[in-house]
């Protein structure tokens, strides 16, 4: 992997793990369609690059979101001290949070392997891509129902824990390449009388344990048998992806103030389809 | 609830240091490796303190 390589890489997993669009499906497919048949996703190097990005993804939540975080895990602690719930707002999001984690914890530790090494082709990515796309315009669909039948829109602390938890389960699709994390939980929060701002809301902030344990848990593979990451490269790959997750991040909570996920589902269903035409002809391997 | 809560963390520790053991591997179907092995015990782990946490919470 040259340096170059490492640095786009880090900008396309910075981007497209908090953009609706997978960012597991994006690192099989743009380095498939640009032909870049030196990078091996199999090779200890290159995993321990992952890891590096992933952790530089974390940071950026974690200080984009710093001081929600901050009152979230001291309202918790107390909560545990007290034994008991409150009416506090940042202590009714934690325990959502908490709940929310845990279905993706379960089913990703199970399943990740082999649901990654099922679909690791491009051609299961791309059509993946096109199913996400079409998990938006669903969502988006039946969000709109529910507004016309005059439904008003909840907050974050107003969802039940039986909510919490399914939008949980919905995160944990972005296992396959192609699903989006946040674009599933995003549409899973609609779907709970969610508004768009409150929905990505929630996301990012799940996606905050999530993406950092996952990181954490793989610290490992820095040290494999095998894994040579050069020290300049891996800096600037996980500064390059924590600049560009900080980035994103800010750009999609505006985003979401007016906007809606459609964009997002036009450009996984035409980007998949032309993946997947592209495979079906063999220039995508 | 909190006598099943207080059981249910027993078994994911049990079960989390018989993992680590090795004396139990209907984990390690999904994948091989050191840091695999690590993670499936972190969870059990952090399940278990997750039951007495909700332990906690019941009168």
């Amino acid at each position: 992997m040259t340096f170059a390589q490492a640095i786009a890489l880090a900008i396309l997993q910075g981007v497209s793990e908090l953009f609706p669009v997978s960012s597991l499906g994006h690192t099989i497919l743009v380095p498939a369609l640009l032909q870049w048949h030196n990078i091996d996703r199999s090779d200890p190097t290159f995993l321990a690059f992952v890891v590096v990005l992933h952790l530089g993804t974390a940071l950026a939540l974690v200080l984009f979101y710093r001081e929600e975080w901050w009152r979230i895990v001291r309202a918790l602690v107390r909560s545990v001290l007290r034994g008991q719930l409150s009416q506090d707002r940042d202590e009714a999001v934690g325990w959502r949070l908490v709940v929310g984690t845990i279905p993706v914890g379960i089913i990703g530790v199970i399943a990740q392997d082999p649901v990654r090494r099922l679909f690791a082709s491009a051609a299961a990515a791309a059509a993946f891509l096109m199913v996400n796309g079409a998990v938006m315009f669903l969502g988006e669909f039946l969000r709109r129902r529910q507004h016309a039948a005059a439904r008003a829109s909840r907050r974050i602390e107003q969802m039940s824990y039986a909510q919490s938890a399914a939008v949980g389960i919905a995160q944990a699709f972005a296992l396959l390449p192609g699903i989006s994390r946040s674009g599933a939980s995003i549409a899973g929060g609609l779907l709970c009388d969610l508004d768009h701002e409150e929905a990505a809301h929630y996301s990012f902030l799940l996606a905050t344990p999530v993406i950092g344990a996952a990181a954490l848990l793989e610290i490992p593979r820095l040290f494999a048998p095998g894994a040579h990451l050069a020290g300049l490269e891996a800096l600037a790959g996980g500064v390059v992806a924590a600049i560009a997750a900080y980035l994103s991040v800010a750009f999609l909570t505006r985003y979401f103030k007016r906007n809606d996920l459609r964009p997002f589902g036009w450009y996984c269903l035409i980007f998949g389809a032309l993946c997947l035409v592209l495979a079906h002809i063999g220039v995508l391997t | 609830m909190k006598a099943l809560a207080l059981l249910l963390a027993v078994i994911f520790f049990v079960l989390g240091i018989l993992y680590g053991l090795g004396k139990i591997g209907f984990l390690t179907a999904s994948g091989a490796g050191h840091a695999h092995h690590v993670t499936h015990l972190v969870v059990l782990w952090i399940l278990a303190l997750l039951c007495l946490i909700w332990a906690r919470f019941q009168k």
